[in-house]
This record gives C-alpha cells, sequence and structure tokens, in this order.
C-alpha cells in the first residue's frame, strides 16, 4: 500500500532518522553535484488549498530535483469554487493518473481524508493546525548541523502554539529524538489541555528558554488580537519577543529558528533573526532537502503493512 | 382479533411489574396480563420466551429531517427506522427547514407520520420556541399546542439571550408547555468541532469546552427555578452537567435530562484519525466524564436516554472534520447499545432500562405512551427484545435513509424483535419463524 506522510506523530524515531539521512545525503550530492535518484516517471500533484510561496516552492524544487513532474492546483479557479467537495477532487486526480500529491489546506486532517480516497502516496505540505511535518524535518536537520545532534537538546517553541502546525510537528519529531521540548507563549495561545502533546509548558519567557539550546519563534497571526486572545501587539511583544534581551537566558551559542514568514519586531527582533545564533535561512535551505527525501521515501518504497497510518 | 404474547418477561416500569407472563392484544388493546391469559383463544401468538415484553419504547429526541431534508431522512424512512428500534411513540425535533414554527408545518407533520406508508409510530412533534428558531421572538406557542406540539425547542440553535428565554418559560408555564433545551454558550463554542481537550489540542481542531455545555445548563435550570417552567434538558455530556442537573433537581426546579447512547459509549479519542462518524453536539468527552454519566445515569439523575436520531447522506460526512455536520443515525442501535453498555454491565437493571427507554420519557413529555395500564395508551404499545441475542450492526441493514453511524461493525447484545403499534409494525428476521403461530 502507499506510504503517506500525513505527519510526525505517525512516525517512529528510525523512520525520521531513515528520513534525516536521506535528506542529509541528498544535500551533499548537490551541493556537490553528484547524481541523485531520478523519478522521472513520476508525476505530483501541487494541491496548495492555501496560499503558500516558500513550501509550495521548496517541494518543486525537490521534485525538480528528482527529475519529477509536478501538476499544480489551486483552489481558486478550479471546480472547488464550483462547489466540488474534496474527496470529488481528489479521485478525479486519482483517475488522471497522478502519481501522487503534495496537500496544504485550511483545515486539520485533510490530507488524511485525501489519503482514503488517493491511490497513491499524499504528502502533508500543512493542514490546518495540525501538522506541517517537512518544516519539522528541515528543522531538525538544521539543529543536527549544527549541534551534532537532538537527542539531549532543550527546544523552547515560543508564540502562539495554539494555532501553530509547526509547532505541534516539531514538539512530535524533536521529543522522538530525545529532546526535551518546551511551548512558551500567552495562556490564550496555548492549547488548554496539551497533555497529549509532547512538551511543558511555560507562560513567562525567561523561565522557558532557560539554558534552551533552540529557540524556535513562531509566526504571531495579527487577527489573534481581534479575537481578544492578545490585549495588543506591543504587549505581546513585550512579553515574548525573541531578542537581544530575552536571549541571555538562553544557552550563549542558543540557536534561533523561526518557520517564516517573519513579523519583525513582534515575536523576533533583527538582533535576533539576522545575528550569527540565527539558523532561519539554513531552514529554508535544508526544507527542500527533507521534501526531497520525503517524496523519494513516499515514491519509492511501500509500507508492508498499515502500521503507520492506522487509520488508512 | 386476539395476539398472544406468551410467556416473555414482563416489564413495566409504569407499575412497577416484572414477572414472567403472558400478554394478551385484541383488536388494538391490551386486554389482559397473566397466566389465565394463555388460555384464552387466541389467533396468533408469539413465543416470547427467553424475552422482554415492555412499553413500546419512546424516543423524546429524533430529527426526522422532512420538511427540507428530504435527502438525509423522510417521516416514512426514519418512522419506520424507529420500529424496527422498536419505538412506538418518537418526538422530531424541530430544525427542519422551514422550522416547524406555525401550525400548518405541524398538520404535515402528523398527517405524513399517519400515512400508511409511514411506519406506524406515533410521532409527537416539538415545536420550535421561537421564530424560525432565531432566537429572538417567541413563536405562536399557543396554536403550535393546539395543533399537537407536546413541548417546545429551539434544538440546535439555543437561546443565547436570558431575557428571551425567561419570557418564553413564562409563556410555557401558562401554557403548560415543557421547554426542551439544547444547552450551548454559542459564544464558547464557534468555530469549535469536538471537545476541547488533550485530543483537540493534538488534532489541532478547535475544542468546544465543557463550560459551553454547562454554563447554559445553569442559567436555564436557574430560569426555570424561578419561572417554574418544566425543562427537560436535552444530550448531556459532561460531568459538571450532571452535578449541576443534580443540585438543579435538589433546589426544587422541574428539570429533567437525557443522555444519548453515543455519550456513555465513546470518548473524544474515538474521533482517532479526523473520524466524522464521532462528530456529536455536544462533542464525545473524556472517560472521566463516561464514568460520571454512568453513574448519573444509575442514581436517577439523568431521568431518560434518547437517541438523538440525527441522520446525515453518506456525501456529507465524507468531508473535512470541521466541514462535516453534527450527528448521526442512532434509531436502529439505540437499544443494542443500551442494553450491551449498560445492562450487561449490572448498571441498570431490566425494569431500569425500561423505564429510561419508555416509561420516563413518557411521563416527562406527558406522552400516552410507556405503560401497560388500560388507557395509557390510545392503542397497544409493545416492544419486544431479545436481551441475550448477539449480532452485529450493519448500516447497510437498516431502514433509515442515512447510512452514517459509529455503530456500524459493532457486535451488541439485545436487539428488538417486535414492535407493536395496534398491530404488529415490525418482526425482525431473527425472531424464529417456529416462535410466531396462527391458529386459523
Amino acid at each position: 500500500m502507499a506510504r503517506h506522510l500525513l505527519g510526525i506523530r505517525h512516525l517512529d524515531k528510525d523512520q525520521i532518522e531513515h528520513l534525516l539521512s536521506l535528506a542529509a545525503d541528498f544535500k551533499l550530492r548537490i551541493i556537490e553535484d553528484k547524481p541523485v535518484p531520478k523519478l522521472n516517471k513520476q508525476v505530483v500533484g501541487m494541491l496548495f488549498f492555501e496560499n503558500s510561496t516558500r513550501t509550495r516552492v521548496s517541494f518543486e524544487q525537490a521534485a525538480h530535483y528528482l527529475s519529477m513532474k509536478t501538476a499544480s492546483f489551486s483552489a481558486a479557479g478550479s471546480s472547488m469554487s464550483k462547489g466540488e467537495t474534496l474527496k470529488d477532487t481528489i479521485l478525479t486526480l486519482r483517475y488522471e493518473r497522478l502519481n501522487g500529491l503534495v496537500m496544504r489546506h485550511r483545515m486539520s486532517g485533510t490530507p488524511t481524508l485525501a489519503a482514503h480516497h488517493f491511490g497513491g502516496p499524499v504528502l502533508n505540505a500543512g493542514d490546518g493546525q495540525h501538522e506541517h511535518p517537512t518544516q519539522a524535518l528541515g528543522d531538525a536537520l538544521t539543529i543536527i548541523e549544527r549541534k551534532g545532534d537532538l537527542d539531549g537538546l532543550i527546544v523552547a517553541i515560543v508564540g502562539d502554539v495554539e494555532h501553530s502546525r509547526v509547532a505541534r510537528s516539531n514538539a512530535w519529531l524533536l521529543s522522538k529524538m530525545g529532546a526535551e521540548v518546551r511551548f512558551v507563549g500567552p495562556k490564550t495561545l496555548i492549547p488548554a489541555m496539551s497533555s497529549m502533546l509532547p512538551g511543558a509548558v511555560f507562560y513567562d519567557l525567561a523561565t522557558g528558554i532557560a539554558d534552551a539550546d533552540v529557540v524556535i519563534t513562531l509566526r504571531l497571526q495579527k487577527e489573534r488580537m481581534l479575537e481578544g486572545m492578545l490585549s495588543s501587539i506591543g504587549e505581546y511583544a513585550a512579553m515574548y519577543q525573541v531578542n537581544r534581551d530575552t536571549l541571555k537566558y538562553a544557552q550563549p551559542d542558543c540557536l534561533v529558528m523561526h518557520p517564516g514568514p517573519l513579523n519583525r519586531g513582534i515575536e523576533v527582533d533583527d538582533v535576533a533573526a539576522d545575528g550569527e545564533r540565527s539558523a532561519i535561512t539554513s531552514q529554508v535551505e535544508n526544507g527542500v532537502f527533507v521534501r526531497m527525501a520525503s517524496l523519494y521515501w513516499a515514491f519509492t518504497e511501500t509500507e508492508p503493512k498499515s502500521e503507520m497510518n492506522p487509520a488508512i | 382479533m386476539r395476539t398472544l404474547l406468551k410467556n416473555g418477561r414482563i416489564l413495566d416500569p409504569s407499575q412497577d411489574l416484572d414477572v414472567v407472563s403472558s400478554l394478551l392484544i385484541e383488536d388494538d388493546q391490551i386486554v389482559g396480563i397473566g397466566d389465565e391469559t394463555v388460555r384464552a383463544e387466541v389467533d396468533e401468538m408469539y413465543d416470547c420466551t427467553g424475552m422482554w415484553v415492555c412499553p413500546g419504547l419512546v424516543d423524546p429526541h429524533v430529527h426526522l429531517r422532512e420538511p427540507g431534508d428530504e435527502h438525509k431522512e423522510t417521516i416514512v424512512t426514519g418512522t419506520q427506522a424507529a420500529a424496527a428500534g422498536g419505538y412506538t411513540t418518537i418526538c422530531c425535533m424541530p430544525n427542519t427547514n422551514p422550522p416547524l414554527d406555525s401550525p400548518a408545518l405541524i398538520d404535515f407533520i402528523l398527517d405524513r407520520a399517519a400515512s400508511p406508508e409511514a411506519g406506524g409510530v406515533f410521532v409527537a412533534p416539538v415545536g420550535a420556541l421561537t421564530r424560525g428558531m432565531n432566537g429572538e421572538e417567541l413563536a405562536d406557542l399557543y396554536a403550535l399546542k393546539k395543533a399537537g406540539i407536546i413541548a417546545a425547542s429551539d434544538e440546535g440553535f439555543p437561546i443565547q439571550n436570558a431575557r428571551v428565554m425567561t419570557q418564553a418559560m413564562e409563556f410555557c408555564v401558562q401554557l403548560d408547555l415543557p421547554i426542551m433545551a439544547h444547552c450551548e454558550d454559542t459564544n464558547l463554542t464557534k468555530g469549535g468541532s469536538m471537545n476541547e481537550g488533550a485530543m483537540s489540542a493534538m488534532l489541532g481542531l478547535k475544542g468546544i469546552p465543557r463550560s459551553a455545555e454547562e454554563i447554559a445548563i445553569v442559567r436555564n435550570c436557574l430560569l426555570s427555578l424561578h419561572t417554574g417552567c418544566q425543562l427537560h434538558i436535552m444530550r448531556v455530556s459532561t460531568w459538571g452537567a450532571v452535578e449541576m442537573v443534580r443540585q438543579a433537581k435538589f433546589l426544587g426546579a422541574p428539570v429533567t435530562c437525557e443522555i444519548c447512547p453515543m455519550h456513555f459509549t465513546f470518548n473524544d479519542e474515538c474521533i482517532g484519525e479526523f473520524d466524522t462518524r464521532f462528530k456529536i453536539q455536544p462533542p464525545l468527552r473524556t472517560q472521566v466524564d463516561i464514568d460520571l454519566l454512568v453513574q448519573g445515569l444509575s442514581d436517577g439523575t439523568i431521568d431518560c436516554i434518547a437517541s438523538d436520531h440525527s441522520p446525515h447522506a453518506s456525501h456529507e460526512v465524507d468531508v473535512p472534520f470541521e466541514e462535516a455536520p453534527f450527528g448521526s443515525a442512532q434509531l436502529e442501535s439505540a437499544v443494542g447499545v443500551t442494553l450491551t453498555m449498560l445492562t450487561h454491565t449490572g448498571i441498570l437493571s431490566p425494569l431500569e432500562t425500561v423505564n429510561k427507554l419508555s416509561t420516563k420519557p413518557a411521563q416527562i413529555l406527558r406522552l400516552d405512551a410507556g405503560t401497560f395500564r388500560s388507557g395509557g395508551s390510545p392503542v397497544a404499545q409493545v416492544c419486544v427484545i431479545d436481551p441475550d441475542c448477539e449480532w452485529t450492526f450493519d448500516r447497510h441493514k437498516t431502514f433509515s435513509k442515512s447510512k452514517n453511524t459509529p455503530f456500524d461493525g459493532m457486535k451488541l447484545r439485545g436487539k428488538t424483535m417486535l414492535t407493536f403499534s395496534g398491530s404488529e409494525i415490525y418482526r425482525d428476521a431473527m425472531f424464529g419463524d417456529d416462535r410466531y403461530v396462527v391458529y386459523s
């Protein structure tokens, strides 16, 4: 049966390590201009129901490196805008003989629904507030390059954890690999009960990033203020901004990461975002290689049985 | 025409009757219970040995979807499903399209329910509490009552304004009409699709907090206490909800409540990988809630069991979780699930099981049903259940139009075998042919 990448929480440590080592190998080959596998008979559909530039380009670049063809799709101008259900769209793409799908959707769980109805592999490029597995893989590769290992690291994820698929995927991946995960943010933006998510909760930034080896700052959506979850953007920045002053609580060589796009001056300042401790550009670069690894993994290997994704 | 239901376990909670005996129906009336009925000359005989013979079941909470959503269910298919579930009287909810807020619509419902192709069960309509269920102006409740509504409710569009609810209750006191309330503070539930908790945090779905239900229950119970309006709270789902109802009863408020089988069977973890069959309003909660809901059932705080039959078409539920509608088909699984989860586990005695499925809901909503007493019902309403029948629920073998149910494939113990409303309206294929004898 087809192999899907629906979320990090469905993977075990061996599978994560395998994906990361594939990515590191692809990176070396690309940089040294050595041959990489060719999947040139494979057509992957790029289904972006929600706006995305970086993730979409990153997946397309990864597919091109693997000599794959891509078929693009956006919700606007498609039959979805004429009232077609997601299931019927997926079935249409299936019988147009696309080999696999990369999917971004504003609602949690939609890649799971797609995987039910699509014959081939489905890769989650971000679903609602649920998961963004390739972002977490890219972040992990970046941390490993700088720190050597994930095991034993303290990683603070700062900001709007409640609405963040990046936070969830990172928390699963890092904890499965032996890191200590902390969620830091205002109570209104941390899930009310996070006991099924692998992270300790801190409402105070200084305590939350104390001795941290890595700080992942999350993008703050400005509409959270309109929803009453924040008093003001200024107050949020005063309490939770990762900057020169607040980073002094973390380890001196603490990495600063951000999934982008950045709100400079809100969740992060220029010193933190552009300083020598920043790994933000590496995250973007490594995103391509982990997406190559994910495509290769999903398209060339199959699941012996449905143990990874019991729902499928 | 004389029909003998022979040698069953007669369970009538209205008379505290639990005895192995026989029941005789003459024409469309129950004329006797007791061993002497066996000696009567009869035209047909059902051998009910080992089975329960109880008053036809009463469901206070059914969505028949007609008018407006006939692709989900119709009055014909819904009443057939009810008969197959053992029900002889069902209360249909007003959130149709248009809502049941005018006497003409009540006439329509009653006409359709009485048509020969319908399932033969009594349909007791629940009218809209406010016009168009808009939560602002009261519907013409006097005219609706004269047309035949047995209670008023805004169902899934609960009145948010406490002043409007107070006025509605005062009006209903005067009309001697119970209010059935789905309790939800919609400011707290907006955009939510499952219980707010660890599971929603993991799945990245917006949660529905327990406080949204409990706050509305407290408000409605207090208004009931102060106005004296009879209040029936629909499908409680949290331990706090049960505790609030317990307190309201202690204070003397004329309050009752119901639970639906989903809420004592499943918790929010059953949603697993975004399984929309488990999407229900209020949402499935946690195991702690189930344990304390079951305690509330056992001690009588929860008065009765409602199916909350909420049929939807298959294409409507094979969608992203957040887009899926709340609810699923329940009428034909409710008896099996209740016996499996509550009776065979020793939580409810057989008599108390029948009380919660028949007698008590009839008493709460003052329906002529739920009893074998003479004059208690216009015609003989009887349900025969084989409590030990082991079967697997198959959604493709149901009468309901909706095949959307979380109980599909579940092994159940206990099944409705026969339903009578005046005469036989349902006989199950598993009721042995040798158990039915016609004397010519």
